[in-house]
Formats: structure tokens, C-alpha cells, sequence
């Protein structure tokens, strides 16, 4: 009986933790570990049924669908549609996203265009910048409604070569 | 009996103060968990009387606990598993579409 008032303290100390710390990661081990002190509540209030399920679904399966949730966040999706391949196009455009994804703390990954048709490209997967070219000038379309094309705007504004175009999602591609 | 109810009852006020300040979408997610585990511990706690026993029929099972709140609790962690599968999904079409995660940011931008 008097155990339980401990192990509730105990709870309670991990949720303020929860509740004051910043990184997003930390937050996620820190309620992988106040589940398992709940867990082990429940085993005290007698029902153990409740605390397998508890280690098994709160302490385990919860965090890993965060972390993969994350993971997915963190992708920055870049689709080049010009004519060159992507060790051509380094040279001029890549040190530039390279910056802006370090700088907003994502993960660059830049594919080639397989698609014939880049209709609706925006909407059925989940892309966030398509590269073009027309006479020596780079063109980078993006969704309207993100907050990182207008940071990607002020950040290629002294560039001649580079032009920043804003898509509205869904009525048409150019 | 009554410290162990006030204490459960603390981690509920701690689960809804957190998705009242929080400003990080993952973290408002994580504090509708927290909340729905302090219902959990709500519902033993007034189920339980001391002393008691598991919820097993043997020769001397003479006072033992009511299953029937655990066995609505169970049900209650599956389906909070799979409502944060779903939050966590659209926090990442969220993300791809605003380019934020912060409530503030969009809110303000998108009225």
C-alpha cells in the first residue's frame, strides 16, 4: 500500500520532466519511461492484465511509431527535372538547399524525375521542391502554403540564377 | 486510498495542463497519452478496495477485485494506441503542407 504512493511520486516527477523539456527525442524516452512506472501501478492495484498490456503497447509500440513519425518528418524531398543528372546539378544549386536544410535541421533527399506527368505531383506524394530550367536560369517551384519556401526566398534573393516560384497546391502544376 | 486517488488525479491535471501550453504538435500528442493514462489509473484506484486480491478463482479467492473496470481499460490503451498512429500521421501531412509544427505559426498564418 505505502509502495504505491512512491511509485506515483515517481510518475509524477517524469511527467513534469515531460511537460518542461524541449527535445523532441527526450520527451519520447522520457514517456517510454514514465509508462513502465505506471505499468508497474497497475501490477500493485492488482491487475495484471493491465500492466502486460501497458509494458508491451505504452513503453514499446508508442515510441517506436513516434520515432518513425519523426524519421518522416525530417525528409526534405527534392525532385530534379531538368535535363542533368544529379552530379551535374551539384555544383551550382545543391551546396544552396544543403545550407537551408542544416540550417532548418532536415534531411535532404534529391531524386531524378521518372514521371512523365508531374500533375498533381504535390499532392500525391510528399514533395517539397521541383527543380527546373529554362535559358540558364534555375527555377525552384514549391507549395504556397509552407512557411520554408519563404525562408528559401530570402535566402536565394542575391542570386541572379535562381528564381524561387510559389504553387498553389492542386490547380495546376505550372 | 485517499493519497492515491488525489496523486492519480494530479497526473490527469498534469496530462491537460501540457495540451493547454504545449506548442510542439508531437508534444500535444504525447500529453493526450499522458491524460488517457491517468484516466486509467483513475478508474483502478476507485475500483480497488484494500485489502484485496487478482481477479482469479481459486480456493480462498473470498474478496477479490472487480474485472470489470480492468476490462474496459483494456480497451481503452489499444484504441489510444491506434488514435496516436492516426495523430501522427496527419502531424506529418501537417508538416509537409506548412512546413511548421508549431500551432502558433500556422494559426497565425492561415487564420
Amino acid at each position: 500500500m505505502k509502495i504505491i504512493y512512491l511509485l506515483e511520486i515517481l510518475l509524477i516527477i517524469f511527467l513534469i520532466f515531460i511537460i518542461i523539456s524541449k527535445n523532441n527525442l527526450k520527451l519520447i524516452v522520457f514517456f517510454s519511461a514514465s509508462s513502465l512506472v505506471s505499468a508497474s501501478i497497475y501490477l500493485f492495484l492488482d491487475s495484471p492484465d493491465l500492466a502486460l498490456a501497458e509494458v508491451a503497447i505504452g513503453s514499446a509500440i508508442i515510441p517506436l511509431i513516434f520515432i518513425i513519425a519523426i524519421s518522416k518528418q525530417r525528409k526534405f524531398l527534392v525532385i530534379n527535372n531538368t535535363a542533368f543528372d544529379n552530379e551535374r546539378i551539384e555544383y551550382c544549386i545543391y551546396d544552396i538547399l544543403k545550407e537551408f536544410t542544416d540550417l532548418y535541421n532536415l534531411k535532404l533527399e534529391i531524386q531524378d524525375s521518372e514521371y512523365d506527368e508531374l500533375y498533381g505531383i504535390f499532392r500525391s506524394k510528399n514533395v517539397d521542391l521541383v527543380i527546373e530550367k529554362k535559358k540558364d536560369k534555375y527555377i525552384l517551384k514549391g507549395k504556397k502554403t509552407s512557411i520554408l519556401m519563404n525562408k528559401l526566398e530570402d535566402m536565394t534573393k542575391g542570386k541572379k540564377d535562381i528564381k524561387v516560384v510559389k504553387v498553389i497546391e492542386g490547380e495546376t502544376y505550372d | 486510498m485517499k493519497l492515491s486517488i488525489i496523486l492519480a488525479f494530479i497526473t490527469l491535471l498534469i496530462g491537460i495542463y501540457g495540451l493547454i501550453i504545449s506548442k510542439n504538435i508531437i508534444k500535444s500528442i504525447i500529453c493526450f497519452n499522458i491524460s488517457q493514462g491517468a484516466v486509467v489509473l483513475l478508474f483502478l484506484t476507485f475500483s480497488k478496495e484494500y485489502p484485496s486480491s487478482i481477479p482469479i478463482i481459486s480456493e480462498n479467492s473470498s474478496n477479490m477485485v472487480d474485472p470489470l473496470p480492468q476490462a474496459l481499460m483494456l480497451t481503452t490503451i489499444v484504441i489510444g494506441a491506434a488514435i496516436t498512429a492516426l495523430a501522427l500521421m496527419l502531424s506529418i501531412k501537417i508538416f509537409h503542407y506548412y512546413g511548421t509544427l508549431d500551432w502558433k505559426e500556422f494559426i497565425e498564418r492561415n487564420g
